[in-house]
């Protein structure tokens, strides 16, 4: 068996769950003042969780609330004991930090292990990493989880579309993790060029970032000859590989014993029925440097109470393509609306931009578009001044957000 | 095998253990470890029957274990090396060994106990020359060894260690512990309870943390080897400054 997929019964599961639970609300407690207040702000104490359920007892917690202590002020052990660093956007104009201890990076690569070979990956395989700058935290997430495995590994590394298809078929790569506007963008490529599909050693693409609709994920097996599998990650922590898919393609396998999923109603708060659809909200069960309490994910999902045909302990979800938050996903990096519109601001300098924002494709990969209303507070006589602003509007935005983007101004709405 | 919810000891007003929940499952060896004061002590005396009033849940093989007395844990299939060895000092070495099987004679299995005598004595020859020596003389290794096979002769399910390396030279730990890993080898269940985290943790499969009565971390052997705050709770440390150094 490889690392982290023993079979244990669901009695075991639930007490390894609590066990877990109840150590990291002692931990988060005990070190980290913000979990502490929270506590106490509802006349609690880590003794109150005698169950599962009793969770629901705990507030929320925010993406915001990361760049709120930004940097390092939701960390439960000393800097000392932090290994690495990562950054995500974040929601305001703050990023969010988080960090991993020796063991958090060893537990996350076990984890990483166990869904790269719940999708057939083995030390048989020749796994190549392919992700947008912004999710380069997962790219170095699915290096080591693929070393573990025993597979070789072609790490991250930014090349060109044509340089990427030559190492794919050249070096006769088996699996390949990217996301999906990187696979279409692929498959437009090879078939512009009249390369086949029969030339690839392509076995299968894990698709992340994003939830993929059946009829794509029929589309793109069809063009590529390959299976398409996916995969489930947070950029914050603890990163990729959450949940995924297994070969019965009927819904991702949540890591349960690692991490703790509820549905929850996004307007309300409330704690929804199993079965229903609903804003997924996820406790980490195991991380050491950087626990997070019923932390809103902002995606929206259904969980499958019913055992899967493969056998997996792991609880189901249904991963749903609608969003409980204003994030936009491109490239299968989020992208918080609310946060663009701070950056833009900021850009500008002005201090309430009027604009419109969506997915669009451009020179064949996804980018964030926003069309920009050029009124008085905008406008400049000197064309000259306001294409430079316009550019270095583009070139901050696109490093803050890490997608590209591009704007486009429009007259005054009527 | 054993399972623990919620667990909280107190000694009068004073709470030990708040709210504990740990698991052993069959063929494991689980090491918790901790600093003195943590907790440790208190949750095997619970688990072995030895505390009076303790609030929670424990179930042995899905038998809760409330109200039972020490003796019929014992013949549920817990066995218990107490902290300080607690061998009958007056006694012979041998009489130690029949004192823990007795509730093998109890049930007339007395060929099973020689079997066992035979078993014990393979594994500790050391008791096999001092079999007729008083126990009380024996050497600080050798009484926790007869207190190790003392535990055996009851032919237990899970076996509980409390410090079983306290007090002794660190040549003679590394023998028990190659004791233990053995027995553990050859199938017997272990719940472990060490200080000496480190030692405890190379030869277990899981941990579990205990602070000041309160589990603060558990996972896999390797996972805790790497742990930072194992180091600290060990060692009984505090968190010092939250920088220590770093970025300046």
């Amino acid at each position: 068996m490889p690392n982290g997929t023993n079979p244990m019964d669901t009695a075991d599961k639930e007490q390894l769950k609590l066990e877990r639970l109840q150590s990291t609300l002692n931990r988060a407690y005990k070190n980290v003042p913000f979990h502490r207040k929270r506590f106490e702000s509802h006349n609690l104490t880590p003794q109150a969780i005698g169950a599962l359920e009793d969770i629901e007892k705990l507030p929320f917690m925010k993406r915001a609330d990361l760049g709120l202590h930004y940097p390092y002020g939701l960390f439960a052990v000393p800097l000392r004991d932090i290994v690495r660093i990562h950054t995500a956007p974040g929601t305001g104009d703050r990023p969010s930090i988080s960090g991993y201890t020796q063991a958090d990076l060893l537990i996350w690569k076990k984890l990483v292990a166990r869904s790269l070979n719940a999708c057939g990956v083995t030390d048989m395989d020749i796994l190549q990493i392919h992700l947008p700058a912004g999710l380069a935290n997962w790219g170095r997430d699915y290096k080591d989880g693929g070393e573990l495995l025993g597979a070789s590994v072609i790490p991250n590394s930014m090349l060109s579309l044509s340089k990427t298809l030559m190492v794919l078929r050249d070096y006769k790569t088996t699996t390949l993790v990217t996301t999906l506007a990187f696979a279409e963008q692929l498959t437009d490529h090879m078939f512009e060029r009249e390369r086949h599909p029969n030339e690839l050693n392509l076995k299968r693409i894990i698709l992340v970032g994003e939830p993929v609709t059946k009829d794509i994920v029929k589309d793109l097996e069809a063009r590529l000859h390959a299976d398409i599998w996916q995969h489930y990650g947070l950029s914050e922590i603890p990163g990729p590989a959450i949940a995924h898919e297994c070969g019965d393609h009927c819904g991702l396998h949540i890591c349960d014993d690692h991490i703790l999923p509820e549905i929850i109603d996004p307007a309300t708060g409330q704690t929804l029925p199993a079965g229903t659809a609903g804003e997924l909200v996820l406790t980490t069960l195991s991380a050491r440097a950087l626990p997070l309490v019923r932390f809103r994910t902002g995606d929206m999902a259904r969980l499958i109470t019913e055992p899967c045909g493969c056998g997996s302990p792991f609880i189901r979800m249904e991963w749903l393509t609608e969003r409980a938050d204003d994030y936009m996903i491109i490239s299968g990096i989020k992208v918080s609306q609310e946060q663009t519109a701070v950056y833009l601001k900021q850009a500008l300098g002005i201090s309430d931009p009027d604009c419109d924002m969506e997915r669009i494709r451009l020179n064949g990969t996804e980018a964030l578009g926003i069309s920009l209303v050029l009124d008085d507070a905008l406008f400049s006589d000197e064309i000259k001044n306001l294409e430079q602003l316009m550019f270095t509007t583009e070139r901050s935005l696109t490093e803050n957000l890490g997608v590209p983007v591009t704007i486009r101004l429009m007259q005054k709405r009527n | 095998m054993l399972r623990i919810k919620n667990l909280k000891c107190s000694y009068g007003s004073i709470t030990a253990v708040h709210g504990v929940s740990l698991s052993v499952k069959k063929g494991e060896l689980i090491s918790i470890i901790g600093a003195n004061g943590a907790g440790k002590s208190s949750l095997l005396l619970a688990v072995c029957g030895l505390m009076k009033t303790w609030s929670g849940e424990i179930s042995f093989e899905d038998n809760s274990l409330r109200g039972m007395s020490p003796p019929s844990i014992v013949r549920a299939g817990i066995s218990m090396v107490p902290e300080g060895r607690q061998i009958f000092s007056p006694l012979s070495v041998m009489d130690n060994l029949k004192m823990g099987a007795y509730t093998m004679y109890r049930k007339r299995m007395k060929a099973e106990v020689e079997k066992d005598f035979k078993m014990v004595l393979s594994m500790f020859p050391i008791l096999r020359e001092r079999a007729d020596q008083l126990a009380g003389t024996l050497s600080g290794g050798e009484q926790q060894m007869l207190a190790i096979a003392r535990a055996l002769m009851a032919r237990p399910r899970l076996l509980v260690l409390d410090e079983p390396s306290m007090g002794l030279a660190p040549k003679i730990v590394d023998m028990i512990f190659e004791t233990i890993e053995t027995l553990r080898n050859q199938g017997v269940t272990i719940l472990l309870v060490e200080q000496n985290a480190r030692a405890a943790l190379k030869i277990a499969d899981r941990g579990y943390v205990l602070e000041t009565g309160k589990m603060v971390l558990q996972g896999s052997a390797d996972e805790l080897l790497v742990d930072d705050d194992v180091k600290r709770a060990y060692l009984g440390q505090d968190y010092g400054d939250f920088y220590d150094g770093r970025g300046n």
